[in-house]
């Protein structure tokens, strides 16, 4: 449902810039995410260097939305639906922000991992890759269509990719063990894993927001009982 | 009649009700609630201004009354105290419990409940004609009250608790209408609160005041709720939302809403409730 217009139309106008820029964050954040695991699976430097370069216009916006928040608070005092889309916008764009950093941190070990021959356990990541970035775009849904349903389920699947990062962890230990030789590749790669896991913990904190903007349900600290009951 | 105003108002309200009457055990009274509003309807003439409304008001909180202009909530706040039964053709249907006793019974009196539940209007309106301190204790004066030890002890304690004290000390024989808008306003506070109510309705008390006035005021009620019920109506979201421990909001003599603060500014029940709150009514 769409909510009517406010009597004060320059309200609306600076909700829907918060909200555009929001949204252009949550965009650019993915794309960088998904350069820099291209980058890494495809071992591609320019890729990884892009990534780095673009971290910087991410930090631009997550300043802007956070000025434009204040802005918001100080001169239009919003309650109710209007005040918790605001904060939610605000703590959105700092959880984009640090999924970018786990972006930048990928590519750069994507770099380190470049300089040395190919590791099969590569695959390891992969499927933690697929599960992180269904969590972020689902959160970020979850925000953009007040979707309640699918916000509980994004924070019900974190416990997953937390396992997943365990298994893929404790497999790269072992074969440090057997392959001295290739250790810092493997380090490199339980780095990136680890990366991962906080894109699925940022994403699921994007879930919870959307949950408070949509409905002022309070989710946070539940994803067992949540998981339980989306699963 | 100088016992009257000695008395405390948890000891006096049930007895000065009801005329003549033993006041029953305390364990009847219901301790949370000092007003239960059933089924009120008011007309002024053939004009409906109150829809049936049923709320309870808590004791020792503030309640907020919220709407926009013409919705009922100075009518609603004027019924808890008979006040609205000054305006020519005015009808009333529903009860009004005070504290488990009907206001609008024919053994009540309505000028006891007044005393008991005290007014503060959006104007100030100091009696011009009299000093601050006459102004303070006029209601005193009133009731019979001689005893000028007392009243003085009244005035001073009055004009403390409305944080006025320091600022008039100096001044108590000054006109009234010499103070400062906010100053006014609090001197009208002093004066409800010398009678010792146990109820202050305040009608956009802040509305003609500046905002170091318009603080100093919000600050009185917060000081206040912890010995009196505060029923106030305001057009200021902010300030229900400052003030306010529970908030009604009115449209069309209906009551639409009513709940925790918290909860009607974040997350309200009723659309017809968010759309005024947000702005987004009209």
């Amino acid at each position: 449902m769409i909510a009517p217009k406010h009597i004060l139309g320059t309200f609306d106008e600076s909700l829907s810039a918060l909200r555009n820029n929001v949204l252009m964050m949550a965009g650019l954040t993915e794309r960088s995410l998904e350069r820099a695991m291209k980058g890494l699976f495809d071992r591609n430097d320019e890729l990884c260097a892009t990534t780095i370069a673009d971290d910087e216009e991410i930090d631009q916006l997550e300043k802007q939305i956070d000025k434009d928040g204040v802005d918001i608070l100080l001169r239009f005092q919003p309650v109710a639906s209007d005040l918790r889309r605001v904060v939610s916008a605000m703590k959105l764009s700092s959880n984009l922000e640090r999924i970018a950093d786990q972006a930048t941190t990928i590519a750069r070990r994507a770099r380190k991992l470049n300089r040395h021959p190919p590791l099969s356990e590569m695959e390891l990541i992969k499927p933690m890759y697929d599960h992180a970035m269904a969590m972020f775009k689902d959160g970020v849904d979850s925000f953009v269509r007040e979707d309640v349903k699918l916000g509980c389920e994004v924070v019900g699947r974190d416990e997953k990719l937390d396992d997943m990062n365990q298994n893929a962890s404790d497999t790269l230990v072992e074969r440090m063990a057997k392959d001295p030789e290739q250790l810092r590749g493997y380090l490199n790669l339980i780095f990136v894993g680890r990366c991962l896991e906080r894109v699925g913990d940022h994403s699921t904190n994007i879930a919870e927001d959307a949950v408070y903007a949509a409905n002022a349900e309070d989710i946070r600290h539940q994803s067992q009982s949540l998981a339980a009951t989306t699963s | 009649m100088e016992d009257l105003v000695m008395e405390t108002p948890e000891q006096t309200v049930l007895e000065r009700l009801e005329k003549g009457a033993a006041p029953p055990p305390e364990a009847e009274l219901p301790p949370a609630r000092t007003f239960e509003v059933k089924n009120m309807s008011i007309w002024y003439g053939e004009k409906r201004a109150i829809d049936n409304v049923s709320m309870d008001v808590a004791s020792k909180a503030v309640t907020a009354i919220i709407g926009p202009s013409g919705c009922g909530k100075s009518t609603f706040l004027r019924a808890l105290n008979r006040m609205h039964e000054l305006t020519p053709r005015t009808r009333m249907e529903g009860t009004v419990l005070l504290h488990g006793k009907d206001l609008y019974s024919s053994t009540i009196d309505p000028a006891i409940v007044r005393r008991r539940v005290g007014m503060v209007f959006q104007k100030s309106n100091p009696f011009p004609t009299m000093t601050v301190g006459e102004n303070v204790v006029i209601g005193l004066r009133l009731n019979g009250v001689r005893n000028q030890k007392l009243l003085n002890e009244r005035l001073e304690k009055s004009l403390r608790m409305a944080a006025l004290w320091d600022e008039v000390k100096d001044d108590l024989d000054k006109p009234g209408t010499s103070l400062s808008g906010g100053q006014q306003q609090r001197l009208c506070i002093a004066r409800a609160l010398a009678v010792e109510p146990e109820v202050i309705l305040m009608d956009e008390p802040c509305s003609a005041l500046d905002p170091i006035a318009t603080a100093k005021i919000e600050e009185l009620i917060y000081e206040l709720k912890s010995k009196y019920t505060i029923v106030t109506v305001t057009h200021n979201m902010q300030q229900a939302g400052r003030i306010s421990d529970y908030t009604a909001f009115f449209y069309l003599g209906r009551l639409i809403e009513f709940g925790p603060t918290t909860k009607i500014f974040t997350n309200p029940s009723e659309k017809q409730t968010e759309d005024y709150i947000t702005g987004r009514f009209g």
